[in-house]
Parts: C-alpha cells; structure tokens; sequence
C-alpha cells in the first residue's frame, strides 16, 4: 500500500491527505522536504534556520491543507510557503541585507578579465562555493529569493512568477539585475584568488 | 548597430533563449568583435552554469525524524481542538 502512494500524483495525494489520510501527507513530506531545505538553505545559509524554515513550512502547510483549493500546483505552493517563511526569517534576524533601492547592478566591476573559459568542474571547488554562496548572502532579499528559485532550483520565470506573486516582467528584471550582481561579487573573487596565486608564484 | 550597453541587457534573455534570432545573431556578432563583451557575456554564462552544476544540500542527520514529530505534535494538538488557527493563504 506504502508503494501505491509513491506512484500517485500529488493532487491525488493532496486530496487524500486532505481526507485525513496520514500516510499521504508523510509521502508529500517526502517528496518535498529536501527541496523545501534546499531552498531555504541557499536562501539563508545557516543550516539551524533552514530546519527551522523547513518545519515551518510543513506546519502551515499541514495547517492550511484543508482550506487549499488547488488554484496552484502543491509544488508551487509548498515553494510559496518557503520563500515567505525564509523572508520572514530574514526579516526576523535583521540580516544586514542591501535594499532592492540601493542595488545598483551597474556597479562595474574593477576588471572582468575573462575567467570563463574552460570546464565548469575545474572553477567547481569548494572556495568557489564559499564565494558563491557570499554572492548570494549580498543580495537583497527580494532578489536573493528570484535567483535562488530560478537559477538554482532551476524552477522557470513563469513557476517564479506565481510563487512569489509577480509578474513574469518583474521576474526577469530581478533576475537579470540579481545575476549581474552575483557575476560581479565572482570576478571579484577570481581576480583576487588569481592575483593571490600570482603573489604566490613571484615569492 | 547594437551597442555594449545593450548588448549586457540582453545578455539574461538571450540565455534564457527568449530572443528572436535575428536579436541573437546580432549580439553574435557583437561579441565576435568586441573583447569586453564576450568576457561580460562568457563571465555571465559561466556563473549560471556554476550555480546549475552545485549540489543540492543533504538534509542533516536527524531532520527528517525531527520533522516528522513535529507535524505528529500537530496531528495531536488538532485533535484535542487546540490547532492552530490556519493563516495560510491558498
């Protein structure tokens, strides 16, 4: 019967969760919660306030199963109760994050020497994913939430849109300001890393 | 003529493959002969391509079974009538 649940899709398993069905809401928890800490992980950083995030969410969700109507897939929603709570989180620790005002993504960077080239493996090492989640953590809020959805869960313009309650033009232009500023805050890391190794060579 | 200026706008769009071709083929050219350009362009790619390729974090140990007791509290909570009231919107 367990297996049964795992090939059903997950309007059916709303519908019986929402019958009281217990075993389905654990199946939507575990079809869910990896991605559910992901999001919030990459959002937040802190693996403490991502559980806190990931509980969060599945609480209001198991709250709030009776009254959802399924306007939006469960994906969509679960994605929505996220984003909000790990907002919400941000919000909460007052985490020195720049206003969308203030992010001015023409700031040019001193120097785009091209460190593009060659196999995404060889950049992929674990500085680089220090620096790519400082990127992330510079970003204001409301971009940090566009790009973490899009570019690293990989959900579409359309998905983020809903999610988020934008417009799909809203989404494109946080996305590509948000981008911009990541690009930056990662040259800036691989002039210094290959001047640092520049240095090291000469001595 | 298309100018760097736009051509850095467009960069996102053209990933995201949301341009005309005839949009696409002029940025194309653009960046086969401006310099600083194609470093803007193949940077941009490039950080897309390393935030695609990260790995997706693993749940610490303990999280699923500490979730799990957290939603049984709940189911406990509802049926003695002291739910919380629900303040989701749907």
């Amino acid at each position: 019967m367990a297996q049964d649940l795992k090939t059903i899709p997950d309007e059916a398993l709303v519908a019986r969760a929402q019958e009281e069905d217990e075993r389905a809401f654990g199946e939507l928890i575990q079809r869910y919660e990896t991605k559910v800490y992901s999001l919030a992980l990459k959002m937040l950083r802190n693996p403490e306030d991502a559980e806190d995030v990931l509980q969060d969410t599945f609480l209001r969700a198991y709250r709030g199963l009776k009254s959802f109507k399924g306007h939006s897939t469960f994906s969509t929603w679960i994605y929505r109760i996220t984003a909000n709570s790990a907002l919400m989180k941000l919000r909460k620790k007052q985490l020195p994050t720049v206003s969308i005002d203030d992010a001015d993504e023409r700031e040019t960077p001193i120097n785009i020497a091209d460190w593009a080239p060659g196999p995404v493996e060889q950049l992929l090492n674990q500085e680089t994913q220090e620096a790519m989640a400082d990127a992330i953590e510079a970003l204001p809020a409301e971009f940090r939430q566009v790009f973490v959805l899009r570019d690293v869960e990989g959900l579409s313009n359309a998905d983020v849109a809903e999610i988020l309650d934008l417009s799909v033009a809203a989404v494109k232009s946080r996305l590509h300001r948000a981008r911009l500023k990541i690009r930056n805050h990662l040259a800036h890391f691989f002039n210094d890393t290959r001047g640092r190794r520049t240095m090291g060579a000469r001595s | 003529m298309m100018s760097c200026k736009d051509v850095l706008d467009s960069i996102s769009l053209y990933l995201d493959e949301e341009l005309k071709q005839e949009i696409k083929s002029e940025i194309e050219r653009h960046i086969g002969k401006c310099s600083d350009c194609r470093a803007e362009f193949d940077t941009f790619h490039m950080t897309l391509k390393l935030y695609r390729h990260s790995d997706t974090p693993q749940m610490p140990a303990g999280c699923h079974d500490r979730l799990v007791k957290v939603i049984e509290l709940e189911k406990m909570r509802a049926k003695r009538g002291g739910a919380e009231p629900d303040t989701t919107e749907v």
